[in-house]
């Protein structure tokens, strides 16, 4: 359909569209207009994704003279995939009614491990190794070298992609990484360099949130996008944790041992230089003399991670005098190691600010602030003079110096942890010195002050006023929108005792209890066997999932599942689990149904969708707490509260909440999709607990569903089954429009929005 | 064929002479339609398309394209259409001709008479049909061998069964068992410390399937290093030491015994497998991609030991593997279905054949753009979003349920389990009939609406009527599960359930020979009211004959059956009185006997 938003034409490639869509286009057009960002909370499965896409396209075609860039971020390379499939759909509807002025390019990016088309550089086995093979055969030195010795191999995709240099471009259109591949493949171009060479042509690029977040990537991927462009963070509800994990390090046994072999190879390098080419490593002293110039014209193939510190606070300045001459960068290097290793020696837990950390340092290794906030530069430029190809070896001493920049870097929003074991395996001594940053808003703020408009956007931004205190922004729209549900299609309910009537619960100290186990099986019993399709049940961390299933293993409750649906699991091993939910999926698709067993805060929960017969029901054993014994998060919580005045058990049932509510969130994907969520711990029944759900959620949980027993839990979702299978009226019932068509919205229009029933 | 149609631009002619008026001309199944171009002619045309002859000019013939259809109901009236050009006629006329056949065959079958024009691939599949079905074959015997029905009527109501689809739907492979091969627990004898474990085929055949390895070292040591009982007392002694967790033990032993360890090391074929699975995975949820572009928990960056990412005990021990993957391997191979199509007893053959198919499917994971093209048509249309847009049909497949009997009786249960019935549903079952009336009067006076009846009257109905049913079942019986049948004595049960389907049966061709047209049908519905009364007093004798306290059950059971004989006697009887107040009238109305 196509309808006027103010001055804007939106192109919408369905025939009908919700009510709350259209509003939070609406928001969203006014955002773009102000030049704003802003924070939108709109339930899963009302659209979002296509909502957003929508809008953003057509407001750049009708501001032909001043094109916008969408930048879309996601969090996971999947729902990349999704969002692009989407654009697809929306991009053909825009072509089909514009022609070819409506034609744009999108492009998904992502790292090598996922464009290379190279197969002896993807038999290596992991992104690291695949990075190194690729720059093995694509480094400048390395193809310079292969003019004078022909048998060293060079990759011909880079080398085609070389050859028809300006020429190599990608005509318009959506691409995903499937596509990307599939075209390089054809032209014989490398994909991985065709599209971060597309970057800067691409009206609408979709990559991970880290590609503009984490100041390692986003220095090489992002630093040339204009200020035109609007910044998507979708799914965002997990964004404070993305950026303070972009800027933590640590540091083990494993990885000084790996740093000090390194600075032996390194040693050895250099002496080796020094007999055969002096010449080099004095180039490279001058060179350093006058300031690190060197970033921002090396080739693709020679381009590392960059300095882990956000731009804005590297001074340009030439590198101190101490570490100048490559051996003497190497000694320093050693010092620290040493240093560092002192400090793992521990036997208590040890906490400390980066300042007095500093301090330390400089007294007792004699290496001051200024000179570790270059290590990481100047690892970087010996590395080039060095030539050294294979990075994925060399990890350890890039994480040593990422560290050394970061605390040399910043003095607030940081502590140093020295923990000489885990809490929860004191047995296994395994010491650790983190360096954890507290503050989201650092490593959001270029980002903030570089885009013209920035749209936090998910389904789960309960409660909305913490986030632009958490990332320190000022958002000109925040709203959180609900849900005008035709029928009430989800189903939330807190079952809080066994058919015993014994009370369930994760708590620490029942979690373990037979009973809480035994009710906790049964409920999955009774529920396999009345539910059709997908049932999925999310438990509070592996440990304890392992161990429930185990019993349920040796009690036969296992058996009885099985009986009834074909059992999948998340495990910690990716690929595992990958083809368990492939496998979960074709079950669900050819009718024998099955269960999937996931974790909460675990990959699965955050980004894939249970959809339609893929998940009509979600069972959510347990209150995903973190685990608050834990040092970081006790540190977090001390500077949360002392600079937002944020109460620790306040952020902990926040945080706990919105991942329970992000688990059972996904069973919906539209308004004609339907599911339960069950709440399995009698902490639920709790209003402190229960208000912090989002509000669409909430406005479903009636009454009689806060305090159920499982024969109860039963009784309803058989009733719920039941009415859900009856035929209905998809545009919504008494006077209450649910779903618009095209003569709504113009009368709409000529009547003013206000009109619309919510 | 159905759908189909072909339209054209022709000029109509009722004669030879005839100008011709300008028009469409456009056939459909069973239809022929012409529409004039200028819309206040009266020549527009719409024949049935059944017995149409057709007679057309030849091309090169110096006249023009002209299409002659006699139609035989209309008295051979013909109608003449003049084409633009050969082709469109060519079109026209093959369309008209296969039109014609579609409409024939079925004819055909209902005009064959005698057994003697069956082909003997049909006879074949009756047979067969009736050696599968045991009931239909006690059915057959009954009415056909006693003449009561002849066989052709006796098909003739079984169309059906005799169609392809039945034919490929036996074909229909059993699926796997869902229990774990790891269930089955070992017999003792109590005393001494032996274990007995009973292999089946069935059990082999998931151990092979869920363990490459274990099938390859069965091909590759049985019976040339070891005997088949050896190779599975080796197996089993394996699976107790991962049993047993205890890793030390294990490795130990497997250093010693070179074919032991074969078992306790991690399976290669099967990570072989994995690796290129996960190539072709949807990518909507390919996890491994993203732990492919994750660099900020680049080693030992972000945070480690927040308590957001717990700690397990390590995995990579090779010599540990989990119950979490046990069971995702399981479950991935019920869910690939029984592959082989060997029926043995013979180990071996069993291992070798499912190696053969692994390897086919390890060929065709080469040819990989249709599965590509598949799954990316696939994401595209999951992208959209359902009831944004205009409903998709997807191809229906047929539900196969082997006894419809056992599906209803389960879903009774369903219902009766349900603790709170009395308190969630307040209405009774006059109540949901009387709604349902009253939906009907308003679809008569209002016409029908989109949906069709208030979902929530069609759920009352629809819950009473389970309920009333069930409840009349099982309220004598103490055990809600328990059907009521069961308690007969095996014999009656036996009858009751044959009376049922012969009054199935009966009444079926009786209805449909009304009215009664020709001296055949009137001397057939003679012999179906005598089976039927036959019938009618066998029922009554069974209800003497049963036990006092099952009386009044059966009868219960037997009073539907005798209700819809009664209704056919009564048909009967009035049409007889009908027609012989007729023809003592004289007058005969022409078709009547």
């Amino acid at each position: 359909m196509i309808f006027k938003i103010e001055d804007v034409t939106v192109y919408f490639p369905y025939d009908n569209i919700y009510p709350e869509q259209y509003e939070y286009m609406v928001e969203l057009k006014r955002t773009l207009d102000a030049k704003g960002h802003c924070l939108l909370e709109m339930p899963t499965g009302t659209g979002k994704t296509i909502a957003l896409l929508s809008l953003i396209t057509s407001y750049r075609l009708s501001r032909p003279d001043s094109p916008i860039k969408l930048v879309y971020c996601t969090r996971t390379v999947h729902e990349m995939e999704k969002t692009l499939a989407e654009l697809k759909v929306l991009h053909d509807y825009q072509v089909l009614h514009l022609g070819t002025q409506a034609k744009i390019l999108a492009i998904g990016l992502s790292s090598r491990k996922n464009l290379c088309v190279n197969t002896k550089v993807l038999a290596a086995e992991n992104r690291d190794s695949v990075d190194a093979a690729c720059r093995k055969r694509t480094a400048s030195w390395v193809r310079a070298l292969s003019t004078e010795k022909p048998n060293i191999e060079l990759c011909d995709y880079f080398e085609n992609y070389e050859k028809a240099a300006e020429n190599a471009l990608l005509p318009p259109g959506v691409y995903t990484l499937e596509d990307l591949r599939a075209f390089g493949n054809n032209r014989g171009w490398c994909p991985y360099f065709l599209a971060r060479h597309m970057v800067q042509f691409a009206n609408v690029i979709v990559y991970s949130y880290q590609y503009l977040l984490d100041p390692k990537v986003a220095g090489i991927i992002s630093k040339e996008l204009q200020k035109e462009s609007v910044v998507v963070f979708d799914e965002a509800h997990n964004i404070d944790n993305v950026c303070i994990e972009a800027l933590s390090v640590s540091v083990r046994r494993v990885t000084l041992e790996g740093a000090n072999r390194n600075l032996n190879k390194m040693k050895h390098e250099i002496d080796r230089f020094k007999a055969t080419d002096a010449g080099r490593l004095r180039a490279e002293y001058n060179r350093l003399v006058e300031g690190l110039a060197l970033r921002g014209d090396l080739s693709g193939g020679d381009q590392w991670l960059a300095n882990p510190a956000l731009p804005h606070d590297i001074l340009k300045e030439a590198v101190p005098g101490n570490i100048r001459r490559a051996e003497h960068f190497v000694h320093v290097l050693r010092r620290l190691l040493q240093y560092l290793g002192v400090r793992l020696d521990t036997e208590n837990v040890e906490k400390e600010s980066p300042v007095s950390f500093v301090s330390s340092l400089n007294s007792q290794a004699g290496i001051e602030q200024k000179t570790l906030k270059f290590c990481y530069d100047r690892l970087q430029s010996l590395m080039l003079t060095l030539e050294i190809t294979d990075t994925d070896e060399f990890l350890p001493i890039q994480t040593v110096c990422d560290f050394a920049t970061l605390v040399g870097t910043y003095a607030r929003g940081f502590s140093i942890i020295i923990e000489p074991y885990d809490e929860r395996m004191p047995h296994i001594p395994d010491p650790i010195l983190q360096l954890s940053c507290h503050d989201a808003s650092l490593a959001i703020k270029p980002v903030f002050d570089r885009f013209q408009s920035v749209v936090i956007t998910s389904g789960t931004l309960s409660p909305i006023d913490l986030y632009p205190r958490l990332l320190s922004f000022t958002p000109v729209v925040s709203r959180s929108f609900k849900m005008s549900m035709t029928r009430d299609c989800i189903c939330p309910m807190v079952l809080t005792r066994g058919s015993d009537q014994l009370p369930v619960s994760t708590k620490f100290d029942m979690r373990s209890d037979p009973g809480v186990v035994r009710n906790y099986g049964k409920l999955l019993v009774e529920m396999v066997s009345i539910v059709p399709d997908g049932v999925v049940c999310f438990f509070v961390s592996y440990s304890y999932m392992d161990g429930i299933i185990a019993t349920w293993n040796e009690t036969g409750i296992l058996k009885e599942i099985v009986q009834q649906k074909l059992v999948f699991i998340e495990t910690q091993d990716v690929v595992e689990t990958t083809l368990a939910l492939d496998n979960y999926r074709r079950a669900c698709d050819c009718g024998r149904g099955a269960v999937f067993f996931s974790v909460a805060r675990g990959k699965v929960a955050e980004g894939i969708d249970f959809d339609r017969h893929y998940g009509r029901v979600v069972v959510m054993y347990g209150v995903p707490f973190q685990y608050t014994l834990s040092k970081i998060l006790l540190a977090r919580l001390e500077y949360l509260r002392d600079t937002f005045q944020i109460k620790e058990g306040d952020f902990l049932t926040f945080d706990a909440l919105r991942q329970a509510a992000q688990c059972v969130g996904r069973v919906i994907r539209s308004k004609a999709d339907y599911g339960m969520m069950i709440f399995a711990d009698k902490r639920y029944s709790r209003h402190d607990k229960r208000s912090k759900l989002p509000g669409w959620i909430l406005s479903h949980l009636r009454d009689a569903h806060l305090n159920l027993s499982t024969d109860m839990a039963i009784h309803n979702a058989r009733e719920f089954l039941r009415k859900m299978a009856q035929p209905y009226d998809k545009t919504g019932t008494m006077g209450r429009k649910t779903l618009l068509t095209q003569e709504d919205l113009e009368k709409m229009a000529e009547t003013g929005v206000q009109d619309m029933a919510y | 064929m159905a759908g189909e149609q072909v339209e054209k631009r022709v000029k109509y002619k009722s004669s030879v002479k005839d100008p011709g008026t300008p028009g469409f001309l456009r056939i459909k199944e069973g239809m022929l339609l012409f529409v004039p171009n200028d819309p206040k002619s009266d020549s527009k045309l719409k024949v049935q398309t059944q017995n149409i002859t057709q007679k057309f000019t030849k091309e090169g013939s110096n006249k023009p394209p002209w299409l002659n259809l006699t139609i035989k109901q209309l008295l051979g009236r013909s109608h003449i259409f003049e084409f633009e050009n050969y082709p469109d006629m060519h079109a026209c006329r093959d369309f008209i001709t296969a039109l014609g056949k579609s409409d024939e065959e079925p004819k055909k079958a209902a005009v064959l008479t005698s057994t003697e024009q069956l082909s003997i691939k049909e006879l074949e599949i009756r047979f067969k049909l009736l050696r599968e079905n045991s009931e239909l074959q006690r059915l057959h015997k009954q009415f056909v061998e006693s003449k009561v029905l002849t066989e052709d009527e006796f098909w003739a109501t079984r169309k059906k069964l005799l169609g392809k689809d039945s034919i490929r739907k036996s074909k229909q492979q059993l699926g796997l068992k869902s229990m774990m091969v790891s269930g089955i627990k070992p017999s003792t004898d109590g005393r001494t410390n032996r274990v007995t474990f009973n292999l089946t085929p069935e059990i082999i055949f998931q151990i092979f399937a869920e363990k490459p390895a274990v099938r390859q070292a069965f091909i590759n040591y049985v019976p040339s290093k070891m005997t088949e009982k050896d190779f599975w007392t080796k197996y089993f002694r394996a699976e107790y030491l991962y049993s047993t967790k205890n890793t030390a033990v294990a490795a130990a032993e497997a250093a010693e015994d070179e074919e032991l360890a074969v078992f306790l090391k991690p399976d290669e074929i099967l990570a072989r497998e994995t690796r290129q699975k996960i190539r072709r995975v949807d990518p909507t949820l390919d996890m491994e991609a993203d732990e492919g572009d994750d660099y900020s928990h680049l080693m030992d960056h972000g945070i480690q030991r927040d308590g957001t990412m717990d700690v397990v005990e390590p995995q990579n021990d090779q010599f540990k593997r989990s119950l979490l993957q046990d069971l995702n391997r399981h479950a991935a191979v019920v869910l690939e279905g029984r592959s082989i199509d060997v029926d043995s007893e013979d180990t071996r053959i069993v291992a070798e054949a499912l190696t053969r198919v692994k390897q086919v499917s390890k060929g065709d994971g080469e040819t990989t753009k249709d599965a590509n093209q598949e799954r990316l048509e696939r994401m595209s249309r999951v992208a959209g979003m359902e009831d944004l847009q205009a409903p998709q049909n997807f191809p229906l497949a047929p539900l196969s349920i082997k006894d419809p009997r056992d599906y209803f009786e389960s879903q009774q249960g369903n219902v009766v389990n349900v603790p709170g019935v009395a308190k969630g549903l307040k209405r009774n079952v006059h109540e949901a009939y009387g709604l349902l009336k009253e939906s009907i009067v308003e679809i008569r006076a209002t016409g029908l609406s989109d949906p069709l009846i208030k979902p929530e009257v069609s759920f009352e109905v629809f819950s009473s009527l389970t309920r009333t049913i069930s409840t009349a079942k099982n309220i004598i019986g103490k055990n809600p599960r328990e059907c009521f049948l069961d308690r007969l004595p095996k014999s009656t049960k036996d009858e009751v359930l044959h009376h049922w389907t012969s009054i199935q049966e009966l009444p079926r061709h009786f209805w449909s020979s009304y009215p009664i047209t020709t001296p055949y049908l009137h001397t057939k519905v003679g012999k179906l009211k005598d089976a039927m009364s036959n019938t009618y007093s066998k029922l009554d004798a069974m209800k003497e004959s049963v036990q006092s306290d099952l009386r009044h059950q059966v009868s219960l059971l037997v009073r539907p059956m005798q209700q819809a004989l009664d209704a056919a006697f009564q048909h009967y009887e009035a049409d007889l009185q009908r027609r012989t107040a007729k023809s003592s009238g004289g007058e005969r109305p022409n078709g009547y006997v």
